[in-house]
């Protein structure tokens, strides 16, 4: 009896940091599938209609993808994500491999100065960016917002820790047949770090996908909008139409969840092997 | 012969990362340095007049500016304790084995996919004064319905809300991947349903996951002084300068006022408040372990 309760307890601790998890997400996607006179109707006073929808419509949906052109900033965000997370595992896992595996002069002070560039996040920075963006000339395009954010500190110290507990003999015996160094990297690094390529990836992933500032300051035409600042932008202009305001929401926050959750698992291993192993 | 060669090799390895960070990263720090001390000239476009510390001169005499300095260090006194403690709070919750568990972890892996431009925007709505679903929750529960975002008092407490709500479940990750470092039988033993078990937590688990605590503490805290999201799209600074933090200053200084200088002093000046909340974190960890 006593551990039925202690179990039901359990049971209901979770339920509630859960649902203060699920709350606005949820709240956004209900709100979503509503017709627009409905959203408010049965907040105030409060009924648990207001969580779950009685008439389902998917005109806000169509209306962001067709009238409001948020396809494109969907498009935008996805395309520099994934420019941003394929340059960034190459230069990355290269950099991470020469700190772990290689010797030589200036090897700590040089880590060291990748490992101080991650207390200076891009907003820092943002303003001395924006000209040197300027004077390559990439303002308003896509390489302004893919190519700064290629080359990532935190992503460089979590591949030089994960290749830093591969055997040395398994080195050794490579170097020893004659193989060279980027066949070892190539042949015997990569295939062994998954788990740290694809937390390395989601990292890039998400810093891309939520990138605001950035974007805000160094593009300014509608065709380069990347989706927080597109949803920003809408919230300004249509306040009023919560329903697709809700729908640009549940999308924007739909893809990221769609592919972090099946890779959860590979997530914690690479985030765990990679970071904190002494 | 050997030996040199090897190094010719990660220096090639790290030429494209450290071209990228050198013109990307270090640059801009270097420029900020530079510029903070400088003003735009008024004649010729685009150059730069060395003015000395004349823009923290300035700085120091704006009463606004100290305002934002204040509200920039309660801010963080009260966040970054906050969202690691809660993180790791989940992260043990995350790590515990029974029925359903990974149902749970589903949930609390939600707030990672939300951005926290989306959860401002959603969260606006739900705490809206006049019609927000907050405050008709309170209400069921016979409380007041309460102003939020548009008090002095309580629009700076919203913010840390958001923030949190978003962060703790962000940096839960890293610390429950600590937590599966450590061997089970030790967790067993430092499961969280008793007052021995939490000092056995405290004693033997909490110094095991050291590494991963530090390094969530320390990469939050530079995450969190510059918090900007939250204050741009919700509050614009206010009401009367109550979350108007340093990066929001600078923000509006150089990018709405065009001074440039002036922001960059004021972006220097949070990055030495950052390295001082950071130098003083590596301390405390290091006199725990002795």
């Amino acid at each position: 009896m006593k551990t039925f309760f202690s179990a039901a307890l359990i049971h209901v601790l979770y339920l509630t940091v859960g649902f203060l998890f699920l709350l606005p997400l949820w709240w956004a996607l209900a709100s979503s599938v509503r017709p627009l006179n409905d959203i408010f109707k049965y907040v105030s006073p409060f009924s648990l209609a207001a969580l779950i929808p009685d008439k389902i419509t998917f005109e806000a949906y169509r209306s962001i993808f067709f009238d409001r052109g948020f396809g494109i900033a969907v498009f935008n965000s996805l395309f520099v994500a994934l420019a941003t997370v394929l340059a960034g595992l190459g230069v990355n896992s290269l950099a991470g491999f020469a700190f772990a595996v290689l010797r030589f002069p200036g090897r700590n002070a040089l880590f060291g100065i990748t490992v101080l560039t991650f207390l200076v996040p891009f907003e820092a920075i943002s303003i001395p960016l924006y000209t040197v963006v300027r004077s390559l000339g990439w303002l308003d395009t896509y390489l302004a917002l893919i190519v700064p954010g290629v080359a990532n500190g935190i992503v460089i110290f979590l591949f030089r820790q994960f290749f830093s507990q591969v055997p040395r003999e398994l080195v050794d015996a490579a170097r020893i047949d004659g193989a060279s160094w980027l066949t070892i990297f190539v042949r015997i690094y990569l295939p062994l770090s998954k788990p740290v390529i694809v937390s390395a990836a989601l990292l890039i992933f998400l810093f891309q996908w939520e990138a605001f500032l950035w974007p805000l300051i160094s593009t300014r035409s509608e065709g380069l909008k990347v989706i927080q600042v597109a949803l920003a932008g809408f919230e300004e202009r249509y306040r009023t139409l919560w329903n697709e305001l809700f729908a640009a929401a549940t999308v924007a926050a739909l893809i990221p969840l769609l592919i972090l959750l099946p890779l959860q698992r590979f997530y914690v291993q690479g985030v765990t092997a990679g970071g904190f192993k002494s | 012969m050997k030996s040199r060669s090897e190094a010719l090799v990660a220096y090639l390895m790290l030429v494209p990362a450290f071209l990228a960070l050198a013109i990307f990263r270090f640059y801009p720090i270097a420029v900020t340095c530079w510029g903070s001390l400088c003003t735009e000239s008024f004649v010729v476009a685009g150059k730069q007049i060395f003015v000395g510390f004349a823009n923290y001169l300035d700085l120091f005499q704006d009463p606004i500016f100290w305002k934002s300095v204040w509200v920039t260090i309660k801010l963080n006194v009260v966040i970054n304790p906050l969202q690691v403690c809660l993180a790791l709070l989940l992260a043990v919750m995350a790590n515990q084995r029974f029925r359903g568990i990974g149902f749970y972890r589903l949930l609390f892996f939600v707030p990672i996919g939300v951005s926290l431009p989306i959860a401002c925007i959603v969260w606006r709505i739900m705490l809206d004064p006049n019609s927000g679903l907050i405050d008709s929750i309170l209400a069921v529960a016979k409380i007041p319905a309460q102003p939020f975002l548009i008090n002095q008092d309580q629009a700076l407490w919203c913010i840390v809300a958001i923030a949190t709500w978003k962060g703790a479940s962000f940096w839960m990750i890293f610390l429950w991947a600590g937590l599966q470092d450590v061997p089970r039988e030790v967790q067993e033993a430092a499961k969280i349903d008793g007052a021995s078990q939490v000092q056995r937590f405290l004693r033997i688990t909490l110094p095991l996951i050291k590494r991963p605590l530090l390094f969530v503490l320390v990469t939050d805290t530079a995450v969190n002084f510059l918090l900007f999201v939250p204050m741009f799209l919700l509050t614009r600074g206010g009401p009367s300068y109550s979350t108007n933090v340093l990066m929001y200053e600078a923000y509006k200084t150089g990018f709405v006022y065009g001074e440039m200088g002036k922001a960059l002093a004021i972006v220097m000046v949070l990055l030495a408040l950052v390295m001082v909340a950071v130098v003083a974190q590596f301390r405390l960890f290091q006199r725990e372990q002795s």
